[in-house]
C-alpha cells in the first residue's frame, strides 16, 4: 500500500508539472500580446518596454518559468492583469462557493444515481431500467446552458419557488443559502447524477455476471442479499472512480452553470479572466482547477485502498 | 504604430467659461468604456414626496475589473464609480459643464492659467473635510501615465496647484479650450481620498464625495454602495444600493420580472421588442454618440479610386446591416453624429443603389475586385455586419474576403496599413473636433486610412480657431459633406443605450453611454 501510494503521488506530482507547462504556456501562446492589449490605444512603446519589463516578459522563456513555478509553488500567481489584485488573494474567494455548488450537486447526483443505477441493473430489461436509462440518456444529452435557463424560466419565474440566481453564504443566512443553491445543483446534479447513473447501472451489471454472482445465488442467497454482499463490494471501484471523476469536473467549476446562475466560483472566474483577456488571472485558475482534480484523483486513490484489499497488499 | 493619443486643442479666447460647453471626451477606439456622461434625458420623472428608504439591487451585465478609476477602462467600472466619486465639473443634459466640485472657475487673458474655486462644505465618506490638496493629489495621479489611463488628455497640462484650501490652478503649456471635457467628461478624472491612493487600495476599495458610498465589494457576486447622507447635492433617494453581475440576459430579466432586481442594463437587443409589450418592465432608449462606419486603404488602388469607394457605399443596405448588428436597437446612419446631437449633419447620399454601384465600378474600369475586409473580434456586432455587407458586396460583383483578428493584432495590422477595408467605431463623439479632426484632416493622429483633402483640412482648421459653437458647426457639416461624398468613412450605425427597470422604479435618467446617475433614482413600494 505504501509503495502504490508513494508511485501514485510521485505520478500526481509529474502530472502538476505537467500542468504548471501547460498554464505558463497560456500567456505566451495567446494570439496578440497581454501587455499590448491592455494598454490599448494609450499604447506607447516607453511605456510598455517598462511594463513587460515589470511583467518580466523580457526575460528567456526559461528563466521566466522557472521564476514563475518557483513563485507559484510558495502560493504566489502573481497579480491580476486588470485589477492589480493578487491572483491568489482572488482564487481563494471562490473555493468556498465552489466547493458548496459541487457538493450539493455531488449529494444530487448520487441521490439519483445509486438508486436507480443499482436497481436498474438488478432488474435489467425491466421497464424501471428502460425508463431509466431513456431518462439518463436524455439528461446527458440536453446541454447545461439550457436546462439551467428552463430551470430559471419554470421555478423562479413560472412558479415563483426559488430565486432565479445569486449566492448567499450559509454562514449569513444557511435558510436562504440553500434556496440560492437548488436551482443551480439540481441543473449541475441532475446532468451528472445520469452519467453516474449509466456508470453504476454497467459496473453493477458486470458484477452480477461474474462467476462469484452465480455462485452466490446458487448457494442460496437471495437476489438483493447477492447484490449487498458480493456485487457492490466489487462494483465499488469502478462506482468510485467515476464518482471521483465527476467530482473533479465539479471542482473545477461548471463554467456555464456558474455564469448563468450568477454563482461567484471558480468556473466564472474562469470565464470573466477570458472574456476580458487577463491571463494572468487565467493562468491561477486554469492551474487551481487543474490542481483540484488532480488531488480528487490522488484521494480516489486513496479510497481504492480502502475499498479493495488487494490494492492494500500490493 | 498604433494610435497614439494626442489630441489636438482649440483655441478659444478669454472669457469665464460655463458655456465652454460642447468640448467633451472622445472615446478612442479601443475604450469601449471610456464614455463619459453628458447628454441626460430624463424619461421619467417623479415629483412624489421624497421617500428615502429600501434597497435599490441594479443587475450588471459584467463584472468591473477593478474599482480604480483612474486606471480602468471598462464600462462597469465607471456604472458603479459614477454614484461615488464626483469630478470638478460635470456635463449638464445640454452638453455644456456644470459645477460639481469646483462652483466657479475662470480662465486668464492668456488662456494659460484657469482657476477653480472648491464647493464649501464637501466632505469624504470618511467625514474628512475636502480641500484643495486632495483635487492636487488626484490630478497628481491621475496625469500619470504610468499609472492611469486617461493622463493622455493632459498633455497640455504642466502643473496643477494649490492656490488656498478652496482654490486650485491648472496651468497649461498650451491654450486648451475643451479643458472642462478634460477634467470632467466622465469618471475617469474622478478626485479620489487620497487616503487610498497608496498601495492598491483604490481597486477594492473607495472613498470618494459623491451620493453612495461605497460598502463593500465580494468579487464575482456583488457591490453595495449606502446613501451618503452629507452629500452636497441633491438626493439620493434610496438607502442602499447593490450592484450585482449578471452576464446572463435571461437570468437578468427574470429577475427584473420576480422583483429580485430593479433596474438592469442587460437587455439584449432581440428581447427588446418583447419587453416593449412587458407591462411589468419599464423600458428606456437613448440614442448614443457612437458610431460604427467602414473605410478604405487609400494607399492601396483601386482604393484611392473615389468611384470605386463611392461604389462599396452605394452597394450597402445600411437598414440591413442595422439590424444584423443590433436588431432594433441601432439606428442607420450616413453621418459621424447621430439624429439629435447638437453637431449632427443632415446629409444621406447613399440610398441603397446596386445599379449605381455597377456602374460606378465599371466607370473605374474595376472587374473581379477582391477585398480583404478586416475585422476584430472584440465587437462581435461588427462580425454579424460584415457579413451582411459582404453579401451585398457580392450583389455587384465584389468579392469580400472577411478576416477577423484579436484587436491587438488588429491594431497592429491598421497601424502598418496591412488591409483592404475594415470595420470599425467611434464612441461618445460628443463634439465635432471629437469626430472629424483626428480621423478625417490629412495630419489627424487617427487618419490611417490615408485621406487628404485641402479643404476638409481647411474647415477642420477654421472649426478649431473659432469661439462659437454654431460657427464651428457649420464649418463640420461642410467637412462632413466631403468626407461623407468621398467616403473617407462609410458611416453605417449608431446604437443605442437600452436600460430596463421595474415599475416601482422612478426618476431614472439615461445618458448616450447607458449610464445613469443613480442620485436621482427613487423606489416606490
Amino acid at each position: 500500500m505504501a509503495r502504490f501510494l508513494l508511485w501514485r503521488a510521485l505520478q500526481t506530482v509529474v502530472a502538476m508539472l505537467g500542468v504548471s507547462v501547460a498554464v505558463f504556456l497560456i500567456v505566451q501562446l495567446v494570439p496578440g500580446d497581454p501587455i499590448r492589449l491592455a494598454l490599448g490605444t494609450r499604447f506607447d512603446e516607453e511605456l510598455y518596454q517598462a511594463m513587460r519589463a515589470r511583467a518580466g516578459l523580457d526575460q528567456p522563456l526559461l528563466t521566466q518559468y522557472g521564476g514563475w513555478l518557483a513563485r507559484a509553488v510558495t502560493g504566489d500567481l502573481g497579480v491580476s492583469f486588470r485589477s492589480g489584485e493578487p491572483v491568489t488573494r482572488l482564487l481563494l474567494a471562490r473555493l468556498g462557493p465552489t466547493s458548496l455548488l459541487a457538493g450539493a450537486a455531488l449529494a444530487v447526483a448520487l441521490a439519483i444515481a445509486l438508486p436507480l443505477g443499482i436497481v436498474s441493473a438488478v432488474r435489467s430489461g425491466s421497464l424501471v431500467d428502460r425508463i431509466a436509462t431513456g431518462f439518463s440518456q436524455l439528461w446527458i444529452s440536453v446541454p447545461d446552458f439550457w436546462s439551467g435557463i428552463m430551470y430559471i424560466l419554470l421555478f423562479a419565474l413560472l412558479l415563483g419557488w426559488l430565486p432565479a440566481s445569486g449566492y448567499v453564504s450559509p454562514l449569513d443566512d444557511p435558510v436562504r443559502a440553500a434556496h440560492h443553491l437548488v436551482l443551480p445543483a439540481m441543473t449541475v446534479g441532475l446532468i451528472s447524477g445520469s452519467v453516474l447513473t449509466r456508470f453504476v447501472r454497467s459496473a453493477v451489471l458486470e458484477a452480477l455476471h461474474q462467476d462469484y454472482a452465480r455462485t452466490a445465488r446458487a448457494k442460496g442467497l437471495s437476489r438483493w442479499q447477492t447484490v449487498r454482499r458480493h456485487v457492490l463490494p466489487n462494483a465499488w471501484i469502478s462506482i468510485v472512480t467515476a464518482v471521483g471523476l465527476q467530482l473533479g469536473f465539479l471542482l473545477g467549476g461548471v463554467v456555464i452553470v456558474e455564469v448563468i446562475f450568477e454563482w461567484p466560483g471558480l468556473g466564472r472566474l474562469a470565464y470573466d479572466a477570458v472574456v476580458r483577456r487577463d491571463y494572468s488571472l487565467l493562468q491561477g485558475a486554469v492551474l487551481a482547477i487543474a490542481l483540484m482534480f488532480l488531488v480528487v484523483n490522488f484521494l480516489v486513490d486513496l479510497l481504492y485502498g480502502y475499498l479493495d484489499p488487494r490494492v492494500r497488499r500490493r | 504604430m498604433n494610435p497614439s493619443p494626442a489630441f489636438p486643442h482649440r483655441r478659444r479666447s478669454a472669457r469665464t467659461t460655463r458655456s465652454a460647453g460642447r468640448a467633451t471626451s472622445l472615446a478612442a477606439v479601443a475604450a469601449l468604456a471610456l464614455a463619459g456622461c453628458s447628454a441626460g434625458e430624463s424619461l421619467e420623472t417623479d415629483d412624489g414626496p421624497a421617500s428615502s428608504d429600501g434597497t435599490l439591487v441594479v443587475a450588471i451585465s459584467s463584472e468591473p475589473d477593478s474599482l480604480d478609476v483612474h486606471v480602468s477602462t471598462a464600462s462597469p467600472t465607471f456604472l458603479v464609480m459614477e454614484n461615488v466619486y464626483d469630478t470638478l465639473v460635470e456635463p449638464a443634459p445640454d452638453l455644456s459643464f456644470q459645477p460639481a466640485l469646483a462652483t466657479e472657475w475662470e480662465v486668464s487673458e492668456d488662456l494659460l492659467t484657469w482657476t477653480f474655486q472648491l464647493r464649501d462644505g464637501v466632505t469624504w465618506h470618511n467625514g474628512r473635510e475636502f480641500t484643495a490638496s486632495d483635487v492636487v493629489a488626484s490630478f497628481e495621479r491621475i496625469t500619470d501615465a504610468e499609472t492611469a489611463a486617461n493622463a493622455w488628455r493632459f498633455e497640455t497640462v504642466d502643473e496643477v496647484r494649490e492656490v488656498d484650501d478652496r482654490t486650485v490652478e491648472f496651468v497649461l503649456n498650451q491654450p486648451t479650450p475643451n479643458l472642462l471635457a478634460n477634467i470632467g467628461g466622465f469618471k475617469g478624472m474622478a478626485i479620489v481620498a487620497p487616503e487610498l491612493i497608496e498601495g492598491d487600495g483604490l481597486t477594492t476599495d473607495a472613498i470618494g464625495t459623491g451620493p453612495f458610498r461605497f460598502v463593500s465589494y465580494t468579487p464575482g457576486d456583488r457591490i453595495v454602495l449606502e446613501a451618503n447622507p452629507d452629500y452636497w447635492g441633491d438626493g439620493p433617494y434610496v438607502d442602499r444600493v447593490e450592484f450585482r453581475f449578471v452576464s446572463e440576459p435571461t437570468t437578468a430579466l427574470t429577475n427584473l420580472r420576480t422583483g429580485a432586481v430593479h433596474l438592469t442594463n442587460n437587455v439584449p437587443a432581440q428581447e427588446i421588442a418583447t419587453l416593449r409589450d412587458d407591462p411589468d418592465v419599464e423600458l428606456g432608449q437613448q440614442a448614443s454618440n457612437d458610431y460604427w462606419y467602414f473605410t478604405c486603404n487609400f494607399d492601396r488602388p483601386p482604393f484611392d479610386d473615389i468611384d470605386v469607394r463611392r461604389a462599396l457605399s452605394f452597394a450597402i443596405d445600411r437598414e440591413q446591416v442595422a439590424q444584423a448588428a443590433f436588431f432594433d436597437a441601432a439606428t442607420p446612419v450616413q453621418s459621424a453624429m447621430p439624429p439629435g446631437n447638437f453637431w449632427a449633419t443632415d446629409y444621406a447620399p447613399f440610398s441603397h443603389d446596386p445599379d449605381q454601384a455597377r456602374e460606378l465600378l465599371a466607370d473605374a474600369g474595376v472587374t473581379d475586385l477582391t477585398v480583404d475586409l478586416m475585422l476584430t473580434n472584440e465587437y462581435p456586432h461588427t462580425l454579424a455586419a460584415a457579413e451582411v455587407i459582404a453579401s451585398q458586396w457580392g450583389d455587384v460583383g465584389v468579392n469580400a474576403e472577411i478576416r477577423t483578428l484579436d484587436f491587438a493584432s488588429w491594431l497592429d495590422e491598421q497601424g502598418n496599413g496591412s488591409y483592404d477595408c475594415y470595420v470599425l467605431g467611434w464612441l461618445n463623439n460628443l463634439d465635432g473636433e471629437y469626430a472629424y479632426y483626428a480621423q478625417h484632416h490629412s495630419a489627424g493622429s487617427f487618419n490611417f486610412h490615408g485621406y487628404a483633402n485641402p479643404q476638409v483640412d481647411q474647415y477642420l482648421d477654421q472649426a478649431r480657431a473659432s469661439v462659437e459653437d454654431t460657427e464651428r458647426r457649420d464649418l463640420y457639416h461642410q467637412a462632413a459633406r466631403l468626407i461623407i461624398d468621398e467616403v473617407s468613412y462609410g458611416y453605417l450605425y449608431s446604437p443605442q443605450a437600452t436600460l430596463a427597470w421595474a415599475p416601482q422604479v422612478s426618476g431614472v435618467e439615461m445618458h448616450p453611454d447607458g449610464k445613469t446617475r443613480l442620485r436621482t433614482v427613487r423606489l416606490t413600494d
